[in-house]
């Protein structure tokens, strides 16, 4: 039996995994790993979960090359699967060619208004009275206190992603959140993202945005 | 190109000590031997004069200097114990209508023939007054004190002055109450740089002495106090000469010197 983990968009395998398990009966279970960029600690804690849940794991497979190199590495049977990723068939609303873009240098400051219709990386802080909105989404290297709005004309997929994000208000497609008012962990980026419509903060993953 | 330096001194929200500022760092750079100019563009409401008590010598404005009915040394208004120290109003409270950007260029033009400093004394807000008062000024220093709405509103004018290529841009954080900062009930030093993320040029003291100059007509670095503020504007103007003096440390600031020395025993440098 093949256990499929989670869309990335949706869910994280590590929510996801005991439920998964739990309705498995066969004790042999094999794993697509999609498009999950597992690590050999992730494969690690994965392969515990399973012998924990009283299976056994069998064939790892996955559309990821570093996934599939880690479980090799581990000793596990992984192979590539040939469908072709996700990400490669569903149209993208966030693309990061140089044109769609919008890199800006400096601090906004209290009543200035930063807009644009392409994703907007910015290199400075969003001071508290000012507003960022783009209709892809929002990038700031540095510190958001003011208002970002991603996905301005709707797009539910947009997210804010900050060095330091303590806005006043995320506001994501049609949903509008207030900051959170507790001080962020030292040295950890986070991000916002739509998730059952509900505007949720997590630490920021790292992705290749060129691959997306 | 003139070496006099075209200061603006600005603030968002009204009240937060402009006035008192350019009075009193006016008389402390004319003091240290600056020949200083005080330009009241804030006509609206016009009170340098009165903080530099001399409200009863105001005969010309920088409006008949301009319409040529007066020469500029009629309207300039030499202070009475500070030669170095000239005071000149921008226009008539009841004339709103007249002064441009134009007319400020041509304003402070006339005036950085001749002196070292040309200190702008610029309304509150950033309506048109604080265009056209910032149009001639080359350097500016904003005036906040520690509460967020002038902290939001002077982020407000900094942004535009960025926008106008006025650099440099220096902080003053006016009306620090040291006890109520340990207390953590006003926002702090840090908190303040950390959003408007400027050099700070000084921290003032609150201080009651300067209500009772500001009555009086008498700045405070006038009349050789030795109050908090008096020190703190003498050490403003001191830096912004070039000199570097420490800034003062507001949570040293009630210690009397013999508890200042105790804590200074006690302190581990190793």
């Amino acid at each position: 039996m093949t256990l499929r983990l989670p869309d990335q968009r949706l869910d994280h395998w590590r929510d996801r995994l005991p439920d998964l398990l739990s309705r498995c009966s066969q004790p042999m279970v094999d794993l697509d790993c999609g498009d999950w960029i597992l690590n050999c600690s992730d494969l690690a804690d994965l392969c515990a979960a399973v012998t924990e849940a009283g299976h056994q794991l069998g064939r790892i497979t996955g559309r990821v090359p570093e996934t599939i190199v880690a479980a090799s590495a581990l000793g596990l049977d992984a192979s590539r699967s040939n469908t072709p990723s996700n990400r490669e068939l569903r149209p993208n609303p966030v693309t990061t060619a140089a044109s769609d873009l919008l890199f800006h240098h400096g601090t906004l400051r209290s009543g200035n208004h930063l807009q644009s219709e392409r994703t907007i990386l910015l290199y400075g802080d969003v001071n508290p009275g000012a507003q960022i909105s783009s209709t892809a989404d929002v990038l700031v290297w540095g510190r958001l206190r003011g208002v970002a709005h991603a996905g301005c004309e709707g797009s539910t997929t947009a997210k804010i992603v900050a060095l330091q994000l303590r806005p006043l208000q995320l506001r994501i497609a049609d949903v509008v959140a207030r900051g959170p008012e507790d001080l962020p962990q030292a040295g950890l980026a986070e991000q916002a993202e739509l998730k059952d419509g509900v505007i949720a903060i997590e630490p920021a993953v790292i992705q290749n945005f060129q691959k997306r | 190109m003139s070496t006099t330096r075209t200061i603006l001194i600005c603030s968002g929200k009204g009240g937060v000590g402009k006035t008192t500022t350019t009075a009193n760092l006016g008389i402390a750079l004319a003091r240290q031997g600056a020949k200083t100019v005080v330009l009241d563009a804030d006509f609206g409401l016009r009170n340098l004069d009165l903080l530099l008590g001399l409200e009863n010598r105001i005969v010309y404005t920088a409006q008949e200097v301009l319409a040529e009915s007066c020469r500029l040394e009629q309207a300039l208004v030499k202070h009475k114990q500070e030669p170095n120290l000239a005071l000149l109003p921008a226009g008539n409270p009841r004339m709103l209508e007249w002064l441009k950007p134009k007319d400020m260029q041509a304003i402070v033009a006339l005036l950085e023939r001749q002196f070292d400093y040309v200190l702008i004394d610029c309304p509150a807000g950033i309506e048109d007054g604080f265009k056209n008062a910032a149009a001639a000024a080359r350097e500016a220093v904003v005036i906040t004190t520690p509460e967020v709405a002038a902290v939001r509103d002077a982020d407000r004018v900094i942004g535009l002055l960025n926008t106008k290529g006025v650099q440099p841009v220096q902080l003053v954080l006016n009306r620090v109450r040291p006890k109520m900062m340990s207390n953590q009930e006003m926002l702090s030093v840090d908190d303040v740089t950390d959003i408007l993320a400027l050099p700070l040029l000084g921290l003032v003291f609150e201080d009651e002495q300067v209500i009772v100059s500001t009555n009086r007509g008498e700045p405070l670095t006038l009349s050789d106090s030795s109050s908090p503020a008096a020190q703190a504007y003498g050490n403003i103007a001191q830096r912004l000469q070039g000199e570097d003096i420490p800034l003062m440390d507001p949570s040293q600031a009630r210690l009397g010197l013999r508890a200042r020395m105790r804590k200074l025993m006690q302190t581990r440098i190793f």
